[in-house]
């Protein structure tokens, strides 16, 4: 890697005085610094946001929870409250990476991860977000990447896994810049290609995602996931699924989707399918059907299709029987 | 993580080895020592302290602290470092290269291109593997003119920092004309294909072929002709520690010294000393703690020969480069790469034949040291451990613009067994058999065994491994378990692999360079024990059994041995550590040099006692002691004594040492059986592994826990072939592949519970009675994984795919079945 200067920000506004395109935010640092191992970011300064207070608490708030962008998926997964009313965040933190990976992970840097795109993380192709004219991936080996939104200038798959399950869940993102703090609902947070091909997010690069609010769950949730591998893998494609239930009956139904997108990808058309339905193998079939509509699969990844439908039944039934599929 | 049974579980086999001997006459040519001479270590040793124990590995405690020393730990006094500029194109000539920049910058000391290095340097060399019309195409190790693969080197900085040396890479400035770069085998056999050297009329680089039997007979006589197409893709080994070197030339004293990650030292030493133009005697070659190699430090590289160019260049300054992992997964040799066209000649009742095989070995851009002489191993195990009576492999092997390919471990028996254990569950499928059924009509039941490819394999006893491995398994219970959840729809299969393979490389007439190994026992003054061995490990354990077997020899504590590799200024003379071959070549001349050693302080304690004839001739060891008679001399005074030189027993000299080089008589065939049971996804193709079951056959265990260690990894690096690993180029001959993050090596949680039981069948080979482990555990595991796999598919109509058995295949293979009428 390149060498970079390294700021140690005590507070949020110092952290965000500091913070440049040229000065990123370092926090757990598991995608940070493979990049900059990679050449694919080389930053004059790095700025050590894990020191800054109040940004590795897990608070009760409004009901839910108001989680600091600096607390470790470890720490997620151990919290009573997120593992009992939060089950769909639990199982996507759950087969993130390793042990080693989710103690030193956070959430802040999980919902800010740079795409894994091989072609986005090796200099010798030619990449868009790096600065580049084209893009490999469209015509190239593009089985792990995106089904949808495919015809924008980037066809990443977004990283977080954590992503989806917030977004079922309604949660909002804190973001503090110079001008103050702000709530972006976390779908709003998520930014397309076609917006700025170069980030993934609405962050300017002086604000810092401070928090996570989570709302207070309201019925039960499941994510489901498949990997090439049983674990330590990326997701091949991810659905989490939270369901407002009536008896047996879905009131209300959120699904979204994961590693298929360049965004967390909400399934409209399943939730409206789901709506008012009694959660069976049938309705929860049908849901997942709809959930894959819009899909426009590149050359080489058409399998993901089945994936979405595959992961969105599961994650439908692991909701509404509270068991993983 | 696994499990492994315990003494129960292993099964004697004295029958076995009584008969050992009237074999060893039989085959009398082969045999090494004639059989009188040999005196076997569990004669001399009846009742051994340490081998056969499962004695906890000497060098843990340093590796597992982190207080061993690789080559990134080593720091010398005034070192420079290298970094090396590399070919982003699969195929380009190299217009110009600006250099000025790069030598300008901060900290930069020299920039080096192949004009500078060429005269100091000579090609990157190959072992001669025999092959007639061998096409070698200049591989110097910068490049000269032109680059043939992604990662190939060009230049080199040389800086004060290995930071300073990176960031002036990046300021060379090279004008690079791509050329069309050839990716796929079969395509760069075409006429009008991209030629990968220009200097080559095609990019056939050679042909081979083995055979043995009446093939036309087989066929003839076959109930039914079985043609398929196998693939054993191409491998990246991912030896956990990068490849490094430190080269340093002391210009007084005409003394090159080279520290690197290599499983072949001395050889390395020969080679540098002919690609430098240096004699052997001014080259030193150092292999400190080595983090794996699996093969792919087996090799001469371009950067060896580079850094010791550059040490004698910026003299005596001390050179370093350290590789990444990216360069290792682009610049370090990958492993198999072969298609297979197979036609398979068998009866309705399972009886197989004969095999021919039509092989494409994809050999990458160069040869490097085993390139081509890897893809013959395949060739030659195509029997397996069955007597089918003819065989045929031809063998071509095909340059394209990626990385060379060389061994990697198993390197060409993994490809051989995926074939036949593929065949013996292709003809059950076939014919609507129980493959275990297959394996037994077909298995060699008479040793040694003649195959039609030439081996003789020295002992075995597959049908006892096999039952032992059924009963383990309980494969009558699963496959009735297996039925039933075929009946609710499951996707079960249980696969299985009889392999044997071939290890303790071996008889120099086998080998492309000599296939001895050496060993020096030196015992001190003060009665310290050194071993000096030419093998080099890097992971094996074998500073344990080394140890072991002398300790035992020497009626000695296992602490007083202390054991010497890797260092030809320290150990003179060696071959390596690869092909299995460690222990029952290596372990074998430190038995005998122990051996040689323990007579001579014999007849010292004899002397030094004043034994009479009759009492010299019956010295004994008792309790850490040298008898004769009722008068005794501990094992320290005896050394004292040798040194001392008052004594000197008639026809001996003072001193206390003994070399002994050890040529097997033959390689030796350990054998297994090995049992996966699957489960499959039918909605995403993701596969399962719900059990593991393994009996394997090395012969005598020296230390069980090492053999369960070898084990274990090996069916790692199987199963990662079997499911996941696949080194990627696009089109453009861009490796895709290029990090962990997109090359899926397995990790300890993928691995299955893992059941490991032996049998105990003796080699007559060497006398420790040991045949080798090292590569059983790869071989083994990924044909009986894909079998399993494809047993799972079979009631869908699918009788093979091709590896790795990732979902998107599995479910594409799944869903093809059922849109098939």
């Amino acid at each position: 890697m390149k060498n970079f200067a390294y700021i140690n920000a005590a507070s949020e506004k110092a952290a965000i005085e500091s913070m440049s395109d040229k000065a990123l935010a370092l926090a757990g640092g598991t995608n940070l610094l493979n990049l900059l191992k990679e050449y694919v970011l080389a930053p004059e300064a790095l700025v050590n946001i894990k020191g800054i207070a109040g940004l590795n608490a897990i608070e009760s708030f409004e009901g839910g929870l108001k989680i600091g962008a600096n607390v470790t998926l470890s720490e997620l997964l151990d919290h009573a409250e997120v593992r009992g009313r939060y089950p769909a965040l639990h199982q996507a933190l759950y087969d993130i990476g390793t042990p080693q990976i989710r103690n030193m992970s956070t959430l802040g840097g999980n919902l800010c991860a740079r795409p894994h795109c091989w072609y986005y993380r090796y200099e010798y192709f030619d990449c868009k977000k790096r600065g580049g004219q084209g893009c490999a991936a469209i015509a190239g080996d593009n089985e792990f990447h995106a089904i949808f939104a495919t015809d924008g200038p980037c066809v990443m798959i977004h990283p977080s896994s954590a992503g989806p399950a917030l977004v079922v869940y309604g949660a909002k993102v804190k973001i503090a810049g110079p001008g103050g703090s702000r709530d972006a609902g976390i779908e709003e947070f998520f930014t397309l290609p076609a917006a700025a091909v170069a980030r993934e997010n609405v962050l300017k690069p002086n604000e810092l995602v401070t928090h996570v609010l989570l709302p207070p769950p309201n019925g039960k949730s499941a994510t489901y996931e498949v990997r090439h591998k049983e674990s330590h893998d990326w997701p091949l494609a991810m659905a989490s699924v939270a369901l407002t239930m009536a008896g047996e009956t879905a009131q209300e139904a959120r699904i979204c989707l994961g590693a298929v997108a360049p965004v967390p990808w909400r399934a409209a058309a399943a939730e409206a399918a789901l709506k008012g339905k009694v959660v069976n193998e049938t309705t929860a079939g049908e849901a997942a059907q709809k959930a894959a509509e819009g899909a426009k699969p590149l050359s080489g990844n058409k399998y993901k299709v089945q994936l979405v439908r595959t992961a969105v039944k599961r994650a439908i039934l692991a909701a509404a029987t509270g068991r993983r599929v | 993580m696994a499990k492994t049974a315990g003494k129960k579980s292993v099964t004697r086999t004295g029958k076995a080895s009584a008969k050992a001997p009237r074999r060893a006459r039989q085959s009398a040519a082969k045999a090494a020592p004639p059989a009188s001479q040999r005196v076997d270590f569990f004669k001399l040793v009846p009742k051994p302290r340490f081998v056969g124990k499962p004695v906890k590995r000497k060098e843990d405690v340093r590796l597992i602290t982190g207080a061993g020393h690789y080559v990134d730990d080593l720091r010398l006094a005034d070192m420079l470092h290298v970094e090396i500029l590399r070919s982003p194109h699969a195929h380009a000539r190299i217009v110009s290269m600006e250099v000025e920049e790069a030598r300008k910058a901060s900290g930069v000391v020299g920039v080096f291109a192949y004009k500078e290095i060429s005269s100091l340097c000579g090609d990157v060399p190959l072992a001669h593997p025999g092959i007639p019309d061998l096409k070698v195409p200049h591989h110097p190790v910068l490049a000269d003119g032109e680059v043939n693969f992604v990662g190939e080197p060009a230049a080199a900085v040389v800086a004060e920092s290995r930071y300073a040396a990176r960031d002036a890479v990046d300021l060379i400035r090279v004008e690079y004309e791509p050329l069309p770069a050839v990716v796929d085998p079969e395509k760069a056999l075409a006429p009008d294909a991209p030629k990968v050297h220009k200097e080559l009329a095609d990019n056939l680089s050679f042909s081979w072929e083995v055979k043995g039997g009446d093939l036309d007979e087989a066929f003839k006589k076959a109930d039914r002709i079985i043609q398929q197409r196998v693939r054993s893709q191409r491998l990246i080994p991912c030896a956990l520690e990068t490849r490094g070197v430190i080269a340093q030339y002391l210009t007084g004293e005409e003394q090159l010294t080279v520290w690197t990650s290599t499983q072949i030292p001395h050889i390395l030493r020969t080679q540098l000393s002919g690609m430098l133009k240096l004699p052997e005697s001014k080259v030193r070659v150092v292999a400190p703690e080595v983090g794996g190699g699996f093969g792919s430090k087996l090799n001469v590289y371009a950067e060896e020969g580079l850094l010791s160019a550059l040490a004698r260049l910026v003299a005596p300054r001390p050179v370093k480069w350290i590789e990444t992992r990216r360069e290792n997964m682009a610049a370090t040799t990958h492993g198999r790469d072969q298609i297979g066209e197979l036609s398979i000649a068998a009866c309705a009742d399972g009886t197989v034949l004969g095999v021919k095989h039509d092989c494409i070995a994809d050999i990458g851009a160069y040869h490097q040291l085993f390139t081509a002489i890897i893809p013959t191993l395949t060739g030659l195990m195509l029997a397996g451990s069955y007597r089918f009576p003819a065989a045929r492999t031809t063998l071509k092997g095909v340059f394209t613009n990626k990385m060379p390919t060389d061994a990697y471990r198993g390197a060409g028996r993994p490809e051989a067994t995926f074939i036949i254990e593929r065949i013996m569950d292709l003809v059950a499928a076939e014919f609507n058999l129980d493959p275990v059924e297959v394996r037994r009509k077909n298995f060699a039941r008479k040793f040694p065994f003649s195959t039609p490819t030439g081996l003789a394999y020295d002992t075995g006893d597959y049908e006892k491994a096999l039952n032992q491995a059924l009963k383990l398994a309980d494969y009558q219970g699963r496959r009735a378990r297996q039925a039933k959840a075929r009946d609710e729809g499951r996707l079960v299969g249980i696969g299985l692999s009889t392999y044997v393979e071939i290890c303790s490389m071996g008889p120099s007439k086998g080998m492309a360079a000599g296939g001895w190994e050496s060993a020096t026992v030196r015992v001190s003054p003060t009665g310290s024990v050194e071993v000096l061995t030419g093998t080099c490990a890097h992971g094996q354990g074998q500073e344990t059994v080394f140890a072991q077997i002398t300790a035992d020899v020497l009626g000695i504590e296992m602490d007083q041995v202390k054991v010497q590799r890797g260092d030809t200024g320290n150990v003179p003379w060696g071959v390596g550590t690869f092909g299995s071959r460690a222990t029952a070549v290596g372990g074998t001349a430190v038995f005998e040099a122990a051996r040689r050693v323990l007579e001579k302080m014999k007849k010292v304690a004899a002397a030094a006692l004043g034994a009479s004839a009759a009492q010299a001739a019956r010295v004994q060891i008792k309790n850490g002691k040298f008898w004769a008679g009722k008068k005794s001399l501990s094992f320290a005074e005896v050394a004292f004594q040798a040194h001392r030189g008052l004594v000197i027993p008639e026809g001996e000299t003072p001193g206390l040492e003994a070399t002994y080089f050890f040529e097997p008589g033959n390689f030796t065939f350990p054998f297994g059986a090995h049992i996966c049971q699957v489960e499959v996804d039918r909605d995403t193709g993701e596969v399962s592994i719900q059990g593991y079951w393994a009996v394997d056959d090395c012969g005598k265990p020296m230390n069980p826990l090492l053999i369960d260690g070898q084990v274990h990894g090996g069916i790692a690096q199987g199963l990662g072939q079997a499911l996941y690993e696949e080194a990627v180029y696009d089109e453009s001959g861009q490796l895709l592949t290029g990090t962990l993050m997109d090359y899926a090596v397995p990790k300890a949680t993928h691995m299955p519970w893992l059941h490991c039981e032996r049998t105990e069948t003796p080699t007559d080979v060497n006398p420790l009675g040991v045949k080798g482990v090292g590569e059983a555990g790869t071989i083994g595991s990924t044909p009986a994984i894909v079998n399993a796999v494809i047993d799972a598919l079979r009631p869908l109509g699918i009788k093979h795919l091709d590896m790795p058995l990732r979902p998107e295949k599995v479910w594409r293979a799944i869903k093809k079945a059922a849109a098939a009428p």
